[in-house]
Parts: structure tokens; sequence; C-alpha cells
């Protein structure tokens, strides 16, 4: 008999979740390569210094765009409940595995909800200054100045929160990546990260 | 006397926060000396300096003011801003006319603030030069710049300010400001020869009666290579000169620090991950459903 997949995320989720992805780490690349004069040769990958400066701006309203999409798509489930909170009191248990002790998580644990909701406002950070550095002439040096600062903060946050989502999503927890690619899960993955959630089965 | 051209600054290098050592021994160091008693408002400068760059002309128009332009551009470099101040009570108007262009900081914030590799270049000499090829157009020099003079050029995406004539003063000439100005009120040489007339200039002021007469060369950007004469020391206002200019604001300063604070936060982050990885593993659902 064939195992039945659990379907997690539908194509529309997918689609956002990867323009929201992959506008973030063209827009951290060439970030960095702004913020670090070591890797200014990271603009070479969207076509040197000055198209990067152009393209980059571009880039983050399309990866506003995505967040908003984004956003509408996941808040309903979002917010934290009783278990939740019981969850992050016991978040050393789950990151040593230490599952008995972990409460049961339902369609997204208690850190997948905080990791939403501060890249939501880290995103509206991004773009409120982003807008100003990019028409400068509008703003005067001192808005701009506090705009750069918060703008490379926004980035240090946002930068390591890619790190840890891709960690824990890739190979930290095998079977989990699939669920944003072909949108599936198998029903062990979902009985041991989200037990308190019981997805649509799909046939294989 | 010939230059040599050597480089002291080149932004986003580590020669930005360390200033290169010149191999050569004591190379001249220059700067303008503007005094601005002596200026009659002929605006020959702004001709000259037109002529020997071959900046486009553009077009003015009369907006009430002796001035020509009513800013400067990316193809006006220098402006003689035509100050009308009211000295005392009710009495003469005067001009305060500021030669305004780059001072070429010895602090530069333009080059601090700038994140293309050799976009901007500061020479032993004293000048700091932009060098259009490697601007990526970001405009941050515009917010670092104390004073407000480099102007962003929509067309060609880059930005642009008075050179200091590098070319001709790397052949051994003065600046064309300079060469034209009718008054000498202009000077150029090296600079501890600058300051040394600036004082002698301020003490003639005295005697005529100007008390205040002072001579400007801010600390808060290491001092400057165009430095001014000005009759009103206590006046910097009107003459539209910053009283305080810095070259490093609060906000880039924290920007450095967080720099480096973040390059090593992103490099725990990653070997987080790899020692969690090592130590607890991957975890696996079991198939058997």
């Amino acid at each position: 008999m064939v195992t039945p997949l659990i379907k997690r995320f539908s194509f529309v989720e997918r689609i956002v979740h990867w323009v929201v992805g992959i506008t973030f780490v063209a827009l951290l690349a060439t970030g960095l390569a702004f913020a670090y004069p070591s890797l200014f040769w990271l603009t070479m990958f969207l076509g040197g210094g000055p198209a990067a400066r152009v393209l980059h701006p571009q880039i983050g309203v399309l990866f506003g765009v995505g967040i908003l999409f984004m956003f509408g798509l996941w808040v309903r489930d979002m917010f934290l409940d009783r278990q939740d909170r019981a969850w992050l009191g016991a978040i050393k248990h789950y990151a040593t595995h230490d599952r008995d002790n972990v409460p049961p998580a339902g369609k997204y644990n208690a850190g997948q909800k905080l990791f939403f909701w501060v890249q939501s406002v880290l995103a509206i950070l991004f773009m409120v200054t982003g807008g100003l550095l990019w028409f400068p002439e509008s703003f005067g040096a001192t808005w701009l100045n506090t705009a750069r600062l918060l703008h490379y903060a926004s980035t240090l946050g946002g930068g390591l929160f890619l790190i840890v989502h891709v960690y824990l999503g890739t190979v930290a927890y095998p079977g989990t990546a699939r669920s944003m690619i072909e949108g599936t899960v198998t029903p062990a993955w979902a009985k041991l990260h989200h037990p308190r959630w019981t997805g649509d089965r799909v046939d294989r | 006397m010939p230059d040599t051209l050597a480089i002291k600054r080149i932004s986003a290098s580590p020669s930005a926060l360390i200033p290169l050592a010149s191999l050569r021994s004591g190379g001249p160091v220059y700067s303008k000396l503007v005094d601005i008693s002596k200026c009659i408002g002929c605006k020959g400068c702004e001709v000259a300096c037109k002529e020997w760059n071959d900046l486009k002309v553009e077009q003015t128009t009369n907006f009430g003011s002796f001035q020509s332009h009513k800013d400067l551009s990316s193809n006006t470099w220098l402006l003689m801003r035509f100050n009308e101040v009211e000295l005392g009570d009710g009495d003469d108007l005067t001009w305060m006319i500021k030669k305004d262009a780059c001072l070429h900081c010895e602090e530069p914030g333009c080059l601090f603030a700038c994140p293309a590799p050799g976009a901007i270049v500061q020479y032993q000499n004293g000048i700091v030069d932009f060098n259009q090829d490697n601007c990526i157009g970001c405009q941050y020099c515009v917010s670092g710049c104390p004073f407000d003079i480099p102007r962003y050029d929509k067309e060609t995406k880059t930005v642009a300010k008075c050179n200091m004539c590098i070319d001709r003063v790397e052949a051994g000439l003065e600046p064309a400001c300079v060469k034209t100005c009718p008054t000498n009120a202009i000077e150029w040489g090296i600079k501890e020869d600058m300051l040394a007339l600036a004082d002698k200039k301020i003490d003639r002021l005295r005697e005529r009666g100007y008390e205040h007469a002072a001579v400007y060369n801010p600390g808060g950007v290491g001092g400057t290579h165009m430095m001014y004469v000005v009759p009103h020391g206590d006046r910097l206002e009107d003459y539209r000169l910053p009283a305080h200019p810095t070259a490093s604001p609060g906000q880039l300063r924290g920007l450095n620090v967080l720099q480096r604070v973040g390059s090593y936060l992103l490099g725990f982050g990653v070997i987080s991950a790899l020692v969690h990885f090592l130590a607890v593993g991957p975890e696996r659902p079991e198939e058997s459903v």
C-alpha cells in the first residue's frame, strides 16, 4: 500500500514564499555588498555596482509585495494560543529533540509564529527606510543617515533569521523542505512536528 | 612644483579608515584661501571653472538676486552665493558672499560614507576627487557631506563636485578659479603658508574694525583644503557656513559599530547552527504510519 501524503502548502503559498525568499537573498547579497567593501564583488551577480544599485530597490518592491501577500495568506494562523506559550517555555527541550517535554504544536509552532511577526515588522522597517534611501534628494542628511542605520540594523535581524530558518527547514528537520517544494509532507512528519494539526490527506 | 598625486584614502577600502602613508617625503599639501573681504562678486571664477572643466552650460533665470545659479549642480561645481544680510538694525544691506564649492576636507565625510570602492579618492596633497567610473549612484556621499556639496546627475546616475582642477594641480598649476580671480581673493599654495597668510589678513581686517574676522578651517572635518577668511566670523550662518561640521555624524559612527558587530553576529549564527547540528543532529520522523 502507498503511504498517503498530507497537503501543507498550496501552489499560491509556495509561489509567494519563493518570491519573498529569492528576492530576500538577492537583496541580502547586494545589501551586504554595499555594507562591506570586502563583499562588494557580490554586486557582480546582478551586473555590477551601478546595476545592483538600480536593481536593489526594485527587487525590494517585489519583496514588499510578496511579503504583503504572505501576511494576508498566513496571518489568521499566526496568533499565539496558550499551548504556544507553553511551547515557548519548553523551547530548550525542542532544541534538544526532547519531544516528550514539548507541548504539541498546531499547524505552526510558536517559533514559526514569532518568526512571522518579527519578519513582518522587519519588512515594514526595511521598506520605510529603504524608501527614504531610494529617493535621497527628498530628505535631509540626518533622515538619510538614520534610515541607513535602521536599514542595516534590520538586515542584521533578517540575516540572522534567514540562517535559522534555512537551517531548521532543511538539514535540522528532514522532510520539512518538501512542504515548500512539492507542497506535501508525510504523516509521520506531521505527527512529529505538528501533532495538533490534521491536514488534508492527498494520494501520492 | 609638479605634484605626485600620491593617494591617501580610497573609499570603501581599508584606507578609508587608516590613511595610506606616502612613500615620498614631504609632498606638498595644498589649500585654497578665499578672502571674502576681497571678493568683488565678478563671478569670473564661475566662468573659469566651467571653461577649464568643460562643464555644460545651464540656462539661468533672474530670480531677484545677483547670484548666477540658484544652486550647485552636477555641472555647476562652483557657485558664488550672494547671501543678502542686514548687518545692524535696519542698517545697510550687505552681501556675505560665499564661494560655494567643495572644501576638500582633511577628513572627508563623503569618502567615509561611500560604499563603492574607488569612487572617491583623497590624495596626499589634500584633494578629494570623485571617480565617476566607480560611482554606483547611491548618493550616500551627499548625506555624508556636512557642506551639502556633491550633486547627483540623473542622466549619468553619478555624483559630481569640484575636483580642485586636479589636472592643473598635477601639472604644477593653480586651479582655474585661482588663476582668473582679478583681486586675488582666491589664493593658492602650501596649506601652512595659506594659514600664515590668513593670520595676516585677519590682523589687517581687525585693524579695519572687523573685530570678529576669522579663518574658517573647521576642526570637525580635520581642517579643509579650501579655507575662508570671513570678516564676520561671528555670523557664520549668514555665510551659510556650518559652525560645527562633522565628518562622522553619530548615525554613521553607529553604522560602523553595527557593521563590525553584525559580521560577528552573522558568523556566530552560522557557526551556532553548525554546532547545534553536530551536537543533536537531525530529527527524523519515524516513517511507520
